[in-house]
């Protein structure tokens, strides 16, 4: 490109070979790429270090006595540490807790699976033994099915009972549905 | 390209491509155009070298990050009075600077001001003060000495500044922090939890007074394991605060917001004698010795 | 593909000129340690430049984990350190980088000095470089104090009382620095917007104007 001005080009017999302009550019490419790239690796690395972080998995918290637990579902509320960086605090949850008719005892969020508001049960009159949320009326079974309005079913906490006391972990999709 | 493209239609000549106007009064010192031929294009020619040297740079940079972390100390604490405070090194001359005398206390701001307002007074208007048309600096020798001195002036003052630095750390036996703290991190050792709060324990959880204490309206908000809850203070470490005799009063009369609780738990079925041993149960509540000891 | 892209923007912006006029311009050989070996001082402005660039990389990473404020200021520092993947080669290229381009701006100071090239018609050029040269030890002292530890702390006191202590003036910097009347959470955040926006801001502005007149005024001839 800017050969122009360097000097006649001294032979005018076409090799295959590199030209020195290409080497020089080639050389020229390797080493700003080497320049920018070595140090943006380590800090994109040091960036995106959140997405390659394995999930934690939750530990089981003591929420309720198995004895409090009934056919209704009823709200309960349990502390877990949260590690959030260089910032830990004990954040509340909440669960509803019932057991089915087979008496297995189980624990769904209250967190809407449409636009993450808090459902309740038998939030609205109109609609008796559902969850309601309040928000644009989503309504879900007592397993958490959704029966409209929201895409997916109520997630799900893993339930741990030990000693006659009801453990909860971290919530993941509903598998009762 | 440049230089055989002079013709003598052309208004404004620039000397080689430098962009400098030939002619005017001003004859600049001899241009890289005097040197017919000796020039070459940015890139890639002239980049290529800059950049070779830049990419030997980084490496030793690189390797210098890797064999020294950077150093972190503990958490600031205004009252920590054994530490030694430094500035960064391109600031210890000034700092050196002040502890001469005519450039302290009274005359303070000769050593701040004055002094440093000169140096770099002078260092700005270089061009201005230093108007020869020499560019050689053998041939300009008030210039170039000035120069050299205060550069020997700066790094003898950074070195005694330094020097004297490491003999306080000798003689008053400190580790600096950021080592030492790399290094209990390095053996594995927590050095994070001088940060949070220490949780002072419970003190005879098996004897009487704890009994009491659960009986007692005090469990209501201290909560069971003396932590206290919400606005409620905690009852740990309680002994260190008041006395016994203290105690009795508080609960005889309250403090703060807190209600006289006295006569309330004599009613709900506790003696006198169970709320004085309850009172001396807490006055024994106090944080353990290594605690106080580091808190200092 | 790209050569279509290209043209498409050639045409109607006229970029090749631009970049062409940078690529193109002729640099004295006197400067390239290729041909003198001895002309390797003519790098440390080069270096200085490619550190500070790197600064800047390290600096807007860093602050994807840092918070100014002094119950965080620590322990996040801390975190990014030790927790984050390559936690410490980001916060160490940021740290020795500070000295680095202190060390570079000086050699490229002295060799400026040294070949008396501040000499007319570059007086103007040398003063922008002064100013760079406090703008950078501005932006060592306002970094210095943001890990918020007790190095930090007690070299920030001393120097809020160097500013202290000039005549008249001085009581007002050292309350505009600290943002109040004790070295504390006002300070910090003080300390972190100059570092961040105000000192950069500046700096970019002085080396636009220092590229400038380079490409203006040529690089000095040979002594």
């Amino acid at each position: 490109m800017s050969g122009e001005h360097n000097e006649q080009p001294k032979k005018s017999v076409f090799r295959k070979e590199m030209s020195r302009r290409q080497f020089l550019s080639y050389t020229l490419g390797g080493s700003g790429a080497f320049m920018v790239g070595v140090p943006l690796l380590y800090n994109v690395r040091f960036a995106v270090d959140p997405l390659l972080k394995p999930d934690a998995d939750g530990e089981y918290v003591k929420v309720v006595e198995v004895s409090e637990v009934t056919q209704e579902p009823q709200s309960f509320q349990f502390e877990r540490l949260i590690v959030d960086g260089w910032y830990k605090n004990d954040t509340t949850f909440e669960a509803w807790i019932s057991k089915d008719e087979s008496g297995n005892i189980f624990a769904l969020s209250p967190v809407c699976k449409h636009l993450g508001c808090t459902v309740k049960w038998n939030g609205s009159q109109d609609f008796s033994d559902e969850y309601f949320c309040p928000c644009h009326a989503a309504r879900y079974t007592k397993d958490g099915k959704n029966l409209t309005v929201a895409p997916a079913p109520l997630d799900e906490y893993p339930v741990k009972i030990e000693d006659g006391w009801v453990y909860l972990s971290t919530t993941k999709p509903n598998s009762r549905v | 390209m440049a230089h055989d493209h002079h013709s003598k239609d052309e208004k404004v000549i620039y000397v080689g491509d430098s962009r400098v106007k030939q002619g005017g009064k001003f004859v600049p010192p001899p241009d890289y155009s005097a040197y017919p031929g000796k020039s070459e294009a940015f890139i890639p020619n002239f980049l290529l070298k800059e950049w070779m040297v830049g990419c030997v740079v980084l490496i030793g940079f690189l390797a210098l990050i890797i064999a020294h972390p950077s150093p972190l100390g503990y958490p600031a604490d205004p009252n920590n009075s054994a530490f030694i405070p430094m500035p960064d090194w391109y600031f210890l001359f000034m700092y050196q600077l002040l502890k001469y005398p005519y450039l302290s206390e009274d005359y303070v701001v000769f050593g701040t001001v004055i002094i440093p307002g000169l140096l770099f007074g002078a260092l700005t208007l270089a061009p201005f003060l230093d108007t020869g048309k020499e560019r050689r600096f053998y041939k300009r020798p008030i210039a170039s000495s000035l120069m050299l001195l205060s550069f020997a002036a700066v790094v003898y003052l950074t070195v005694v500044s330094w020097d004297h630095y490491q003999h306080e750390l000798e003689i008053n036996n400190i580790i600096p922090e950021h080592i030492e703290r790399a290094e209990k991190l390095a053996a594995g050792e927590d050095v994070r939890e001088e940060e949070e709060e220490t949780v002072i324990p419970i003190v005879g959880q098996s004897e009487v007074g704890y009994e009491i204490y659960e009986a007692s309206s005090c469990l209501s908000c201290h909560a069971s394991g003396l932590e206290g809850q919400a606005s409620f203070p905690p009852l740990l470490g309680i002994g260190d605060k008041y006395t016994e005799d203290e105690l009795v009063d508080i609960m005889k009369n309250g403090i703060g917001t807190m209600p006289a609780q006295w006569d309330s738990n004599i009613t709900n079925g506790l003696t006198e004698d169970e709320l004085n041993t309850l009172a001396a149960w807490l006055a024994t509540q106090k944080a353990p010795a290594e605690d106080a000891a580091s808190a200092e | 593909m790209l050569k279509k892209m290209y043209n498409w923007i050639d045409e109607r912006l006229d970029i090749t000129p631009m970049w062409r006029d940078v690529a193109d311009h002729e640099v004295p050989e006197h400067v390239n340690p290729a041909h003198h070996f001895s002309a390797f001082v003519y790098c440390f402005g080069g270096l200085t430049f490619f550190i500070t660039i790197l600064q800047i990389l390290s600096g807007m990473f860093l602050t994807m984990y840092y918070v100014p404020d002094i119950t965080n200021a620590y322990k996040s520092v801390d975190f990014l350190q030790h927790e984050v993947a390559f936690g410490v080669i980001v916060r160490g290229m940021h740290h020795w980088g500070a000295s680095l381009v202190i060390v570079m701006m000086f050699l490229h100071t002295l060799r400026v000095f040294f070949t008396g090239s501040y000499k007319a018609p570059r007086e103007m050029n040398w003063v922008v470089g002064m100013l760079i040269f406090m703008v950078m030890l501005g932006l060592g002292f306002t970094g210095y104090l943001l890990p918020w530890d007790n190095k930090a702390y007690f070299a920030t006191k001393v120097g809020i009382q160097i500013a202290a202590s000039v005549p008249l003036l001085g009581p007002y910097i050292e309350t505009f620095l600290q943002g109040g009347s004790i070295t504390g959470a006002q300070t910090l955040t003080r300390f972190f917007a100059l570092h961040v926006f105000f000192l950069p801001g500046a700096l970019f502005a002085l080396l636009a104007g220092h590229f400038i007149m380079i490409r203006k005024q040529g690089i000095s001839g040979p002594l």
